[in-house]
């Protein structure tokens, strides 16, 4: 049997039972004398192992055993997590999880645990010692001393003694089996050893009974070798036939028909991937296809171009609701990460999750892991005060994170949030006029100027460089990373009060609808995520706002940015009223003043390798309906 | 007509790959279940041929859901899927009423061995 078909599908639910694993260990750790967590961690390993055997990882099967082995024990003997023994668990999942993942890629091997599994294997023996118990099963009675198939006289029937073969997996269930197919022959007594014995995990599968029945023994060989793995069936004199008529198993269930079929099936990503990559290509023929239509002016062609639109449409909403995620995938692992820093710091801190269900694109919340946590890492170390200082400054002693996912318009948000001592906008202030950032004789920072002082590569106004956030925010990683899925970030910070992150994102990467906006020769593609409205140059009042221009619309003053002079484009002259894009990202706006606007249409976002020195005003690249390739501008960017 | 399974694993990689097994032997799986209560459940709606059983599931484990359906059919026709260690389980499993049992790790070929015995 091919297993590696099955390797993809191994992976993908170990991970959902190993992060259950650490949800159930952090809510053990909460209420230690609480038992409910410890039949699900039983149950995800017992899990895990079964399917780790079927893949043939023996280190994974043998390392999960041991563990269950363990957990086993704290069930049945019902006793509160202490510290030492959470840790030990927590260590053990970690060690569970990296063997999966190395398992899977061929690297069994590497695998380090013996450390792990010794100290698993001393926690249970010490836990045993009082009561031997068997792993996965019952309390086992003691050991039965060797049982001999032995002849009582006095008993009626046919003597029948039984092996079973020596490789056959837990014999005593067989051994029952074996009994219950003789007892449909006829009556059986004096089963020796006794049926309890087959409990034992060391039952040897060699008994005896005595079986009164009609039958001839070859009969009643061949039934009994039937029940599969019988090595031998030995059948004695006829001593006492009795009456007991062989008794027919009952006739088949009824069938049923169809219904109650699963309605779920599991996809590998890369199928989905792969399907959106042809959708996109269907997309951009579609597009070719409608401009052919007008052109031709044919009315058989225009409906069947409006029909292969309508279609395309369909299955393009239908795949991109397929490849939504919710959050709580990528969300899951962070309370332990939280719980593990706060140890490591020596700090008190609550960690909430809101919104787990809302969902994204599974490409881009493949990404968001390492941004969010580099926040919460931020949040935890420099942000929450150890509980001294919070006492001191009157607040709780137990410093609150929240990471929250909402919906909004046509983007998701997710906020990590702490209620800490803030970002120390004077010591900020002093490093960003030394660095040049802002005008020397400025006196304050608004939220946007800190975010650009934060983002500043490997800036860190931190007195000490800590293990945990390493050197400086990482905030220019997280940005980076961001204005990759066409995201952006912004920042409120206040001292004493806390620090909040906003991260906004596009719902989906892959197809998204823009405006075409020209400037000179060329066409430039602006996401609609981000876009307010477009108004015209000479229609809004002009004003200029800390020397930049700027317009003036909803009584709001929105800084103007012109695209022509950004990208340095000198060909042609701009038109007299040029079109103003307005983009639009949570508190901020910006006015982008391109040539021209060719109206909107739907765009397949390809990857964009940035050659160095590109303005970091592009997000990607997109194929248009005739072919020639155009620039998706990054609204972040431009804000 | 080909026999119709219920395949009952708390785990989609155990119902996969049991599905298959039994599929290319030409089985009909009709339903799948999660928890030893959806077993009884569904073997109450969909009445298969046989059901293939977990022991470890969250809610109501498998050796529960074989009395309940034992008690329902009598003549209900369970294998049950079982690790290693389990003996006790699988003792317990027979006398609630089980008709045999696999072990895991599963080879197509005992599987599908102990699915002829259980229909007989």
């Amino acid at each position: 049997m091919d297993l590696s078909q099955y390797a993809e599908l191994f992976l993908a639910e170990s991970r959902e039972h190993l992060s259950a694993c650490n949800q159930l260990l952090l809510e053990w750790e909460k209420h230690p004398s609480g038992l409910a967590p410890v039949g699900g961690l039983f149950r995800a390993v017992h899990t895990v192992k079964g399917m780790a055997a079927t893949m043939g990882y023996a280190r994974v099967t043998d390392l999960a055993h041991r563990m269950e082995s363990l957990l086993d024990l704290l069930r049945r003997g019902a006793r509160p997590a202490t510290d030492e023994l959470l840790q030990l668990l927590f260590r053990a999942r970690d060690a569970l999880e990296h063997a999966v993942e190395l398992s899977v890629v061929g690297r069994e091997r590497e695998l380090e645990v013996a450390e792990v599994v010794a100290d698993l294997d001393h926690a249970a023996s010490r836990m045993a010692a009082p009561r031997p118990q068997g792993p996965g099963g019952r309390a086992t009675p003691p050991p039965p001393a060797s049982p001999p198939p032995v002849e009582l006289e006095s008993a009626p029937g046919r003597l029948v003694q039984v092996t079973l073969r020596p490789e056959a997996p837990l014999k005593g269930g067989r051994a029952l089996l074996v009994v219950k197919k003789a007892q449909g022959l006829g009556a059986v007594h004096a089963i020796t050893p006794p049926p309890a014995a087959f409990e034992a995990d060391d039952f040897e599968g060699r008994f005896s009974l005595r079986l009164d029945s009609p039958l001839p023994a070859d009969r009643i060989v061949a039934a009994l070798t039937a029940v599969g793995d019988v090595e031998g069936v030995a059948v004695g004199g006829d001593e006492a036939p009795g009456s007991g008529a062989p008794v027919e198993p009952g006739a088949a269930g009824v069938l049923a028909e169809g219904g109650g079929r699963s309605r779920h099936i599991r996809v590998a990503l890369r199928r989905l991937d792969g399907l959106m990559d042809l959708i996109g290509e269907l997309v951009t023929a579609r597009g070719r296809l409608n401009q052919l239509a007008a052109e031709r002016r044919d009315p058989a062609i225009d409906d069947l171009a409006i029909q292969v639109s309508r279609l395309s449409s369909d299955l393009q909403a239908e795949i991109i609701q397929a490849r939504m995620t919710p959050v709580w995938q990528v969300f899951d692992r962070f309370p332990r990460l939280v719980r593990d820093l706060a140890r490591e710091l020596g700090k008190e801190v609550s960690f909430r999750v809101e919104g787990k269900e809302i969902e994204l694109d599974r490409a881009i919340l493949d990404e968001l892991g390492d941004p969010l946590m580099h926040l919460l890492r931020n949040a935890v170390d420099h942000g929450i005060e150890p509980a001294s200082e919070r006492r001191r400054r009157g607040k709780p002693p137990e410093g609150e994170v929240v990471l929250t996912a909402a919906r909004e318009r046509a983007s998701v948000a997710i906020t990590v949030t702490d209620d800490g001592r803030g970002i120390d906008r004077k010591k900020t202030l002093e490093r960003a006029k030394r660095d040049g950032v802002v005008d020397p004789h400025a006196d304050t920072l608004t939220d946007d100027q800190l975010l650009r002082v934060l983002a500043r590569p490997g800036f860190s106004t931190a007195e000490t460089v800590t293990s945990v956030s390493g050197r400086g925010v990482g905030i220019d990683v997280v940005m980076t990373r961001l204005r990759a899925l066409g995201g952006t970030i912004d920042i409120r910070s206040e001292p004493g009060r806390g620090t909040s992150f906003t991260l906004r994102l596009p719902v989906t990467l892959a197809i998204v609808r823009a405006i075409i906006a020209s400037v000179g020769p060329e066409r430039y593609a602006l996401p609609l995520t981000y876009v307010a409205e477009t108004v015209e140059f000479g229609t809004v009042k002009t004003t200029v706002v800390e020397g930049r221009e700027a317009i003036v619309l909803h009584d709001r003053v929105v800084p103007l940015v012109h695209l022509r002079r950004l990208l340095g484009v000198t060909q042609d002259a701009p038109p007299p009223r040029s079109p103003i894009i307005v983009l639009e990202m949570g508190e901020r706006r910006s006015g982008v003043v391109v040539d021209g606007m060719l109206g909107q249409q739907e765009i397949v976002v390809k990857g964009f390798d940035a050659p160095p020195g590109t303005l970091p005003v592009f997000s990607g690249a997109t194929i248009m309906a005739d072919g020639i390739p155009a620039l998706i501008l990054d609204a972040g960017g431009l804000l | 007509m080909s026999h119709t399974v219920l395949v009952c694993d708390d785990a989609i990689f155990m119902r996969t790959m049991i599905t298959d097994i039994l599929a290319q032997a030409g089985f009909e799986v009709v339903g799948e279940a999660e928890t030893g209560s959806q077993a009884v459940e569904k073997y109450r709606e969909l009445k298969p041929d046989l059901v293939t059983m977990d022991i470890v599931m969250p809610d109501m484990g498998g050796i529960d859901a074989v009395r309940e359906i034992v008690k329902q059919d009598p003549d209900a026709k369970i294998l049950m899927c079982s690790a290693m260690g389990q003996q006790a389980l699988v003792v317990e499993a027979i006398q609630a009423g089980a008709k045999d049992f696999v072990v895991k790790p599963f080879q197509p070929s005992r599987v599908l061995e102990a699915v002829q015995r259980v229909l007989g």
